[in-house]
């Protein structure tokens, strides 16, 4: 296992190597990013829509004992901004990106279209994994942002629809409690997990082994190194976040509440 | 044009619709149908609950853990008081997170692993060998995984639940300040072992799920590198966005027996 995540690096290593002495093909980065991200967005979307939707069902339970529920739309946006809406649409992400890079360049491995491109003479990192570390980096980025987006309107529809309130006073709350260190927070780890899914589902797509089973052997794999990946990294960023919107709130010695 | 072209959009997902009911229909029949092959449905309650088990369940927890992080931490700026935190924390636990959650992370890793299988059989023409043999391939592969998706779905529900109120319960002691008997009594007014019921219930039938829409695109995949990566996205999409959808429905009819 530990080998395995010093190959990674080692991997990663390289595409940068690569990428600094050769360049990338811009028009290839272009259509990776366009085809991740029309994919995924029907999914990240219905993901973002139910974790606001939770986190709103669950808010409204305990607010509403102490009469307080005109503060539902800031407490349930800025948890999910913050925290949960990340790494729960980060894990749905990855199952949709990571399943579908894995197994299409384990698929070209198995049947050796990657040995035939380094026979032509050209370099797999520079055709094949760059295009898409860069567009998959860049669109779950965009992505996930987009989920917190639609968070906001899970939780604005359960507002009306369960907890019967009004959807200005919903969203009137919003502003006052979610302050830029949550959003900036959200959007860290964002990249944060970005970048982790990236790496791994190339490097576990690239080093598929042994036939049908093999590609199914590591889509899998990728599946989980990538669970476990993104609740390591979920917990550092956390950490990271924590301590940079400390320093800097006593650094400013202004700024909003959180 | 534009007409026609929503036209032949409409089409084609009413096609699929009906391709997709008459296969689940096909398989429910193959299902219950002896003679049951029981190696295989051994062996894929292995693949499906036994391997990614402990993955799975760390990663519920985390996800829970990180719920009632926030949750508390929000109550604790707005009224100064979270002792209402864990009967919640345990009632959002058991009636969505524990299995929804479990449910997308099988989706990403069985689901996505199947369907690449199934769709390199198919493009190895592994399929047809199979057909030629005289074997269904419905009967031969779609059948043992989907009993065996319905065993393990509602054994992980039930696992994951459960580690998941330890784990929760953990994390108020070290991080809230409570004490397990604190938790245990406040959230017992909250909870019943019917809530554990129809965690199980929902575990099932996002366990049927899974195999159904994995074996579906596998078995419809075209050919070459790409046509297995389109099955892989294709099964968790529809796979996610079918349990988002069959838990809502599910949650609605429970919510008539609290």
């Amino acid at each position: 296992m530990i080998a395995d995540i010093g190959r990674c690096f080692l991997f990663c290593l390289e595409a940068m190597d690569v990428l600094r002495r050769k360049g990338v093909s811009r028009r290839e980065v272009f259509h990776q990013i366009w085809r991740v991200t029309i994919q995924s967005l029907p999914t990240t979307a219905m993901a973002g829509f139910f974790v606001g939707a939770i986190m709103t069902v669950q808010f409204t339970m305990q607010v509403e004992m102490y009469g307080a529920l005109g503060y539902l739309g800031g407490l349930s946006t800025s948890a999910t901004v913050r925290q949960v809406g990340p790494l729960l649409i980060a894990f749905m992400l990855s199952g949709k990106v990571g399943a579908y890079t894995a197994a299409e360049l384990g698929t070209m491995r198995v049947t050796e279209q990657i040995d035939a491109i380094r026979c032509l003479g050209a370099n797999p990192f520079q055709e094949l994994i760059l295009p898409r570390m860069i567009a998959i980096i860049v669109s779950s980025f965009a992505l996930l942002a987009a989920g917190l987006l639609m968070s906001i309107a899970g939780g604005v529809t359960l507002g009306i629809f369960f907890s019967g309130i009004n959807p200005d006073e919903y969203l009137r709350h919003i502003p006052t409690i979610v302050g830029w260190p949550s959003i900036a927070t959200g959007l860290f780890k964002c990249i944060a997990f970005a970048i982790v899914l990236a790496a791994i589902c190339t490097y576990k797509g690239y080093t598929a082994t042994g036939g049908a089973r093999g590609v199914g052997r590591a889509v899998v794999q990728t599946a989980v190194a990538t669970m476990v990946s993104l609740v390591v990294a979920d917990w550092c960023t956390s950490l990271i976040a924590d301590a940079i919107v400390e320093v800097s709130l006593s650094v400013f010695k202004s700024g909003a509440a959180l | 044009m534009m007409g026609g072209r929503t036209l032949n959009l409409a089409t084609g997902l009413l096609v699929k619709t009906l391709d997709f009911s008459s296969f689940a229909a096909q398989s429910w029949f193959a299902a219950v149908r002896p003679p049951f092959r029981l190696r295989d449905i051994v062996r894929q309650i292995h693949f499906i609950a036994v391997e990614g088990l402990w993955i799975i369940v760390l990663c519920v927890c985390a996800a829970a853990m990180v719920t009632i992080l926030e949750a508390s931490f929000h109550m604790r700026l707005l009224i100064q008081n979270d002792a209402m935190v864990p009967g919640f924390a345990a009632m959002l636990i058991l009636r969505e997170l524990g299995a929804v959650v479990m449910a997308l992370l099988v989706t990403s890793r069985a689901g996505a692993g199947m369907a690449a299988e199934v769709a390199s059989m198919k493009i190895t023409e592994q399929i047809d060998a199979l057909r030629m043999l005289g074997l269904e391939p419905i009967r031969f592969l779609v059948a043992p995984r989907l009993i065996a998706g319905i065993i393990a779905g509602a054994t992980m529900s039930l696992i994951a639940n459960c580690v998941c109120l330890i784990a929760a319960m953990g994390v108020s002691i070290l991080k809230l300040g409570s004490t397990a008997g604190l938790f245990m009594s406040m959230s017992r007014p909250f909870v019943t072992g019917q809530d554990l019921c129809f965690a199980m219930i929902k575990g099932a039938a996002f366990g049927a799920v899974i195999p159904l829409f994995a074996c579906y695109w596998g078995l419809r995949s075209r050919a070459g590198a790409e046509g297995v990566g389109l099955a892989t996205t294709n099964a968790v999409v529809s796979t996610s966005i079918a349990i988002i959808i069959i838990d809502f429905i599910l949650s609605y009819l429970f919510s008539y027996f609290y």
